[in-house]
């Protein structure tokens, strides 16, 4: 296996607020994460999921710690070269979707890697073998108002996919999906991911979801109070981060 | 809380929002006032009889289409405006208020804004006033010096019209919100604007636009008779349709398939824009074709100005070819005439030349005039040449004859060839026209007609020969001071004329210029403000979109570049589209005023295209910022 570190977070400490009513959200955090990994990210309301999420993704900044990304300390890059680096090397998927309704699905996948400057053929080709993998072939012509939320969140993880980024930032890609819809976009991560195609950060409240992963990350109270990694079967995975969910009491939602 | 203060705070927390309603509203009161000022200054007092009749017609045709201009504005705004409040409004109904009372909410609010409008528009009016009246006396050295006092008159009759309209509007409004059901208002700001339109549809409009386009562009330019008339007021009404039906056919599908060429789209920022265009054409074609329409007429109109301009000044100098012209039934009396005028005054240049008054019905021609003449060959090359007036004609053959002209402001007979002429039972071929004034200004009272020498003689027998002693002297302001000499002669002289160089019965075409040039900024600045208007409140609506854009990681610069080619297409379709139709109108105007016209239509439209881009750039940093990109 290639043991190229996508992304490395030391001692990530992040606070809210001022003197005197000072928050710690994340209190030290310590996370390797490899090419081709599929990680997802567990842990109760207020346990510290967005946080991190918005500090790998460059929108917010940690207070304390350093972040890794393709050997690069991202805390202490400029806003372009930050800009340059959150547009080559992250993909990201909402929760809500994010496709542009002004223009058809197509055109939404091929967005970022045509803003890149990459030829029209190229950009055309790989909208259309993404769309395959998918399985959205027969919707690109549609507008997303036309699609159904699992044919958008699969869209928008194609666009994520596009530009061939070194990590795929997923934040509650299921959260706004069926039980059927949820397991088809799972599917299609999970084939990418088996491919060797994308390395795959997920954070997620729901256990089915995580399941799919390689390895979970439980966050608790800022800190990772344990990691749980798959066998071979995602049954017995799944039932494994639901006697975890159990023990530990929280509320995962 | 009262209905008053929940409506004020209403107003004053989403102000920002109303910035751009309420410039747009106050810049309508601020161009319609500007014309009452007009209207109502003294500008027109010194003109008489028929000038204030042409000028009348004239004020009213304008104000029409001020007016027109005002409520599809207005009726513009509200409609903003009552998208935008709809959502807000409709929470209130979950508070438990009735439509009526909602209604009556919305009545207040848009009120407070419509007399905040009308205000603000009043005071800049005033100022603006002031600040064309210095524009209108720097560019030109003719324009009629308008005092423009602060009067209360032109200031209510624009209140009242302007409270009219909004009143209707204000009802239209209460009405709709009456009537509307609570879905409809909660869900009426996430109605989502876009449907591709249909493309059979699409491409019959544009076929049908681009042939209405074209035949008016045909009617406008092409030459004839009286019909003319009709023609250019055909010509405007279908390039005014034309220019909808383009925009609202051929725009959609170019864009459509540009969006369909996905080798073509995936370039650059195509992709962002071009979709984005198609996304918005539906809602903004309209406002495309209305600046392209009004850039129209204010490049006719600046053409127009010029073309009288010129004009006037031809005229002045036509009528002042000579400062004296006596007629009489006596040959030789040129010697006797320069003597008394010299005692007072140096002579420039002098010309004798008989001429044959033929009664009236002995001529018939298209149009029937009053007086008519006839000259001989010989007789007008021998005026020429000691006047010193060009002299380029040919010599008519027996069955042609070329009429002698005055200078006409404008006319509408484009064509002039195959005119015929009978005098006395012959026919004659007009082979030319031609408005040298070899006999001054006694071609605006008489029509003259030159024929060959041997004709003339034929024709002695019909009329009586007159002589025509033309003098012009050196210092034409003089003029008066020879006049008591010249009494003398007595009934020697059948007719005398008198030019006074600073005649004021065509005064009314210097009004006429002054309007034209006034017109020509007003409907510019109105072209460049509605389109600035429409892009500015787009920008709010495409706030979250950009939001989206930007967490995918697309930087602020090509961001940039995207809005910068998305309102550059904006602000280039109406104009190129202004830019191939006003070669048309402008060269109507040429075929009517005898005059090129190029250079003024180049600078007209280069006046435009600077301010365009002036509003493009302002356009773009606006739209930037109120989009969240920087």
């Amino acid at each position: 296996m290639n043991e190229k570190k996508v992304v490395e977070i030391m001692h990530l400490t992040k606070n809210y607020g001022s003197n005197g009513f000072l928050t710690t959200v994340l209190k030290g955090i310590d996370l390797e994460i490899l090419e081709n990994d599929f990680i997802a990210i567990m842990g109760p309301s207020g346990s510290g999921k967005t946080t991190l999420l918005n500090l790998l993704s460059t929108i917010d900044k940690p207070t304390q710690g350093t972040i890794l990304l393709d050997g690069k300390d991202i805390t202490k890059l400029s806003n372009q070269e930050l800009s340059r680096l959150r547009r080559d090397k992250i993909g990201f998927i909402f929760q809500d979707y994010n496709l542009l309704d002004t223009m058809t699905l197509q055109d939404n996948i091929a967005l970022p890697l045509s803003l890149n400057g990459v030829l029209g053929r190229e950009c055309l080709e790989r909208t259309k073998e993404l769309a395959r993998i998918f399985g959205l072939i027969e919707h690109l012509e549609k507008y997303p108002w036309q699609l159904s939320g699992g044919q958008k969140q699969r869209g928008a993880a194609c666009r994520a996919l596009i530009t061939n980024p070194e990590i795929i930032f997923a934040d509650e890609p299921t959260g706004a999906l069926d039980s059927r819809s949820s397991k088809d976009l799972l599917e299609c991560l999970k084939m990418v991911n088996d491919s060797s195609k994308a390395t795959i950060l997920m954070v997620t409240h729901d256990a089915f979801s995580a399941s799919y992963a390689k390895d979970v990350y439980i966050l608790n109270d800022g800190l990772i109070s344990c990691k749980l990694s798959r066998g071979e079967n995602r049954r017995e995975f799944y039932d494994k981060i639901i006697d975890m969910q159990a023990s530990m009491g929280g509320d995962f939602s | 809380m009262s209905m008053m203060q929940l409506a004020l705070s209403n107003v004053k927390s989403s102000f920002k929002n109303y910035v751009a309603i309420i410039v747009s509203l106050a810049f309508t009161v601020l161009v319609f006032l500007n014309f009452q000022n007009i209207v109502c200054s003294d500008i027109f007092d010194g003109l008489g009889g028929k000038n204030k009749e042409y000028i009348n017609t004239l004020i009213q045709v304008i104000s029409l289409v001020l007016g027109c201009f005002m409520f599809f504005f207005l009726w513009y705004a509200s409609n903003v405006f009552l998208t935008k409040r709809k959502k807000e409004i409709g929470i209130y109904i979950f508070m438990g208020l009735t439509n009526q009372k909602i209604a009556r909410l919305y009545v207040i609010e848009i009120v407070m804004i419509g007399v905040l409008a009308l205000v603000t528009g009043i005071v800049l009016g005033v100022l603006v006033t002031q600040l064309f009246q210095m524009i209108l006396l720097a560019i030109s050295d003719i324009t009629v010096d308008i005092s423009f006092q602060f009067a209360w008159e032109p200031v209510l009759i624009t209140a009242a019209v302007y409270l009219i309209m909004y009143v209707i509007f204000a009802v239209k409004g209460y009405l709709n919100i009456v009537r509307s059901s609570v879905l409809e208002m909660v869900s009426a700001a996430r109605k989502n604007e876009y449907v591709r339109q249909n493309a059979f549809f699409l491409l019959v409009k544009t076929v049908l636009g681009v042939g209405i386009l074209i035949a008016g562009y045909y009617l406008a330019i092409k030459e004839g008779g009286q019909e003319v008339m009709g023609n250019v007021f055909a010509a405007v009404v279908l390039v005014v349709v034309g220019v909808y039906l383009l925009f609202g056919g051929f725009l959609p599908v170019l864009f459509q398939n540009l969006a369909k060429r996905k080798h073509f789209l995936y370039q650059k920022e195509r992709n962002l824009w071009i979709n984005q265009m198609i996304f918005r054409m539906k809602k903004n074609y309209r406002t495309y074709a209305m600046t392209c329409v009004l850039m129209l007429c204010s490049v006719t109109a600046l053409a127009t100005g010029f073309a009288m301009k010129s004009r006037y000044e031809s005229m002045v100098h036509f009528r002042n070819t000579y400062t004296y012209q006596l007629l009489s039934n006596q040959p030789e009396l040129a010697q006797e005439i320069s003597t008394l005028i010299e005692k007072d005054n140096q002579i420039a240049y002098s010309a004798e030349a008989p001429i044959l008054l033929l009664e009236s019905d002995l001529v018939s021609s298209r149009f029937q005039y009053s007086h008519y003449a006839v000259l001989s060959y010989s007789d007008v090359k021998r005026l020429a040449a000691s006047t010193g007036l060009d002299f380029e004609l040919e010599e008519p053959g027996d069955d042609e004859i070329i009429q002698v002209s005055q200078l006409h402001l404008l006319s509408l007979l484009t064509d002039r060839s195959h005119e015929t002429v009978t005098i006395n039972g012959k026919t004659y071929q007009q082979i030319a026209d031609t408005s040298v004034p070899y006999l001054g200004y006694l071609q605006e009272q008489v029509t003259f007609y030159l024929v060959n020498d041997a004709e003339y003689e034929k024709m002695l027998s019909l009329g009586e020969v007159t002589y025509t002693y033309n003098y012009r002297i050196e210092d034409i302001y003089n003029f008066a001071a020879s006049t008591d000499e010249l009494d003398t002669l007595g009934d020697n002289v059948q007719g005398r004329i008198t030019m006074d160089p600073q005649s004021s019965d065509i005064a009314w075409i210097k009004v006429l210029y002054t309007i034209c040039i006034f017109m020509f900024m007003v409907f510019v600045l109105a072209s460049g403000s509605i389109l600035f208007m429409k892009l500015y409140n787009d920008a709010f609506e495409e706030k979250e979109r950009y939001l989206v854009l930007k967490k995918l990681g697309i930087s602020g610069k090509t961001l940039k570049r995207s809005v910068s080619c998305e309102l550059g297409a904006a602000y280039g379709m109406p104009f190129v589209v202004m830019a191939v139709s006003s070669y048309f109108s402008v060269h109507a105007l040429e075929n009517m005023m005898y005059r090129s016209l190029l250079e003024i239509h180049l600078i007209s439209v280069a006046v435009i295209l600077a301010f365009f881009l002036c509003c493009y750039l302002a356009s773009v940093r606006l739209y930037v910022r109120n989009v969240g990109i920087e």
